[in-house]
């Protein structure tokens, strides 16, 4: 960085603090990084069970929308490469890689965040106090996202999303929703934490949190290739025609944590209130710790599959 | 000055867990042999496979599965205070247990030990182990603690971190279906205070559990909590390990 550039970093930091109260942060989130947290294995391997919904906060209509969602639609020709939201950050088996966009000056302007596979398309975060589109601009599965640094924190808000899915299991996210995200980084660690409000199907804020490990050597989060649909995915139907749940066939996923785990309808339907501890209290009489051995998906942490061959 | 008035980010008040992951290991008591997402090794499955929840509760060990390795874990809610002006003292209503978060070394409780009494590293005879260890915390500001570094009251209690490293734990459970972790376990926090512009906060604490005894590697988990308004909802449980 010349004398000049750093002389007017300087000075745009200090008319910065000087603007919003905020501390010019120096952190740099440039690099590759990969998941660390070892929860929602399940989740992030084969996707959610059926018809699970717990800790989810839908409404009635998110409810029965993710009801009537089928695993097979994603199997349809024109949806086999769609992407999930960005929001699939904290809630997918993803990490990514962040770079700098710098302005003539050195300046970051944005921060770019790649695209692991084809699940989570590259994400732009804009640094430059531009401000949000229209409502009626276009809407993408990366949304258009702002961000401002709070301390060490960088601070995003996303808006203009696609319609789309919380989770692999049918949760609908609506093109209304926005996220929030806080990313700190410690040292080589990177905590994430997202906030997602949908006025159409959620009734409060769905929070989770993800860390992401750098990797120090090459991009652990490189494209392998470009998804390319097959003609027509052999058990389903014609690879044209959607796939989607009739009503009489709802019921299937929405019993199969009660018929597989005994967990009621009352907790898997999700909403608010399963959130919170209390809502434990409401499943007393309705729940009993299943007393037979696990048969399925019961050693997925890391290097632990081994010891539940025969079962996994 | 006090670590109480350095402090970047105001924890005090109270918290409750939002459960959004790991749900069914969280909010339900698991069956046997449900281990997914915690990387044990074969000692920890034979000692699992065997484990009984009834033989436990009967020896009166029913506050194993609320541990400081799992404590934040578990539904519940907290009251974070200040114990003096250089320990924050954490609280829970569910177990009932304090964990105490020490931002100066405290003198060892037993016979004097190699090492520097009261950090991480002193061996836990020296010590005393217990249920919530011994944690030694400290302030990472913003800025890494340079001229920009601010206090709470500075900066409207919204920036910095929490660092935290505990040792000196008693055995206890990862789970409440007998998943164990041993005496040497360590573990080691970051809590980041989230506010929002629509004002809300959350707190976030990021986890890293090690066991050479029971674990293959680091056992890693976020916990995430929403700030309420007051005490209202606070509700004491005695612990157990059915429920």
């Amino acid at each position: 960085m010349t004398t000049r550039s750093l002389a007017l970093t300087l000075v745009s930091c200090l008319a910065v603090m000087s603007y919003a109260g905020a501390v010019c942060a120096q952190v740099d989130l440039s690099g590759s990084w990969v998941l660390e947290s070892t929860q929602d294995g399940r989740e992030h391997a084969t996707g959610p069970f059926p018809g699970n919904f717990a800790g989810i906060p839908l409404n009635q209509q998110g409810r029965e929308a993710g009801w009537a969602y089928s695993g097979d639609e994603r199997q349809e020709l024109y949806r086999q490469c769609e992407a999930w939201s960005m929001s699939y950050l904290v809630t997918g088996p993803w990490g990514g890689t962040f770079s700098a966009v710098r302005d003539h000056f050195g300046n970051v302007i944005a921060w770019h965040l790649s695209a692991p596979l084809y699940d989570r398309l590259p994400m732009t975060i804009w640094m430059d106090g531009r401000p949000q589109p229209p409502p009626q601009a276009v809407h993408t599965y990366s949304g258009f996202t702002t961000g401002q640094w709070e301390g060490d924190t960088l601070m995003t808000y996303t808006t203009h999303l696609n319609d789309s899915f919380l989770e692999r299991n049918g949760p609908p996210l609506s093109n209304q929703a926005t996220v929030r995200l806080f990313i700190t980084r410690h040292a080589d660690e990177l905590m994430v934490l997202g906030v997602i409000r949908d006025p159409v199907y959620l009734q409060a804020p769905w929070v989770k949190g993800q860390d992401f490990r750098l990797v120090l050597a090459g991009d652990a989060n490189e494209v392998p290739e470009y998804c390319q649909p097959a003609e027509v995915v052999e058990g389903l139907s014609d690879g044209y025609h959607t796939a989607t749940e009739l009503p009489d066939q709802i019921p299937a996923a929405q019993h199969y944590m009660q018929q597989h785990y005994g967990i009621p309808l009352l907790a898997t339907q999700g909403g608010a209130q399963t959130m919170y501890p209390e809502f434990r209290k409401q499943l007393t009489g309705l729940y009993r710790t299943r007393t037979t051995y696990c048969t399925q998906f019961c050693c997925n942490g890391r290097g632990a599959q081994r010891l539940c061959k025969g079962i996994d | 000055m006090s670590a109480e008035q350095q402090a970047p980010i105001d924890l005090r008040g109270y918290w409750v867990s939002l459960i959004t992951q790991n749900w069914r290991f969280r909010m339900l008591v698991p069956g046997p042999g449900e281990y997914a997402d915690i990387p044990i090794n074969e000692k920890a499955k034979q000692f699992a496979d065997v484990w009984k929840a009834a033989a436990d509760e009967a020896a009166g060990k029913q506050c194993e599965a609320y541990g400081a390795a799992v404590l934040m874990r578990n539904p519940e809610r907290l009251h974070i205070s200040w114990l003096d002006a250089e320990t924050l003292r954490v609280d829970t209503d569910a177990g009932m247990q304090t964990r105490l978060l020490h931002f100066k070394p405290a003198a060892p409780a037993g016979p004097a030990a190699p090492g520097k009494p009261g950090t991480p590293g002193t061996p836990a005879v020296a010590m005393g182990a217990s249920l919530q260890g011994f944690s030694l915390a400290r302030w990472v500001m913003p800025g890494g603690g340079g001229f920009l570094a601010a206090p709470a009251a500075a900066n409207g209690g919204h920036y910095g971190s929490l660092q935290v490293s505990t040792d000196h734990l008693e055995p206890g459970l990862l789970r409440k279906n007998g998943v164990p972790y041993g005496a040497r376990t360590t573990m080691s926090e970051w809590w980041d205070l989230r506010v929002e512009p629509t004002g809300d906060q959350w707190l976030s604490i990021s986890t890293t559990v090690r066991d050479p005894e029971y674990l293959q590697g680091p056992y890693l988990y976020d916990s995430v909590f929403q700030k309420e308004p007051d005490g209202s909802k606070w509700d004491p449980e005695p612990c157990s390990l059915s429920f």
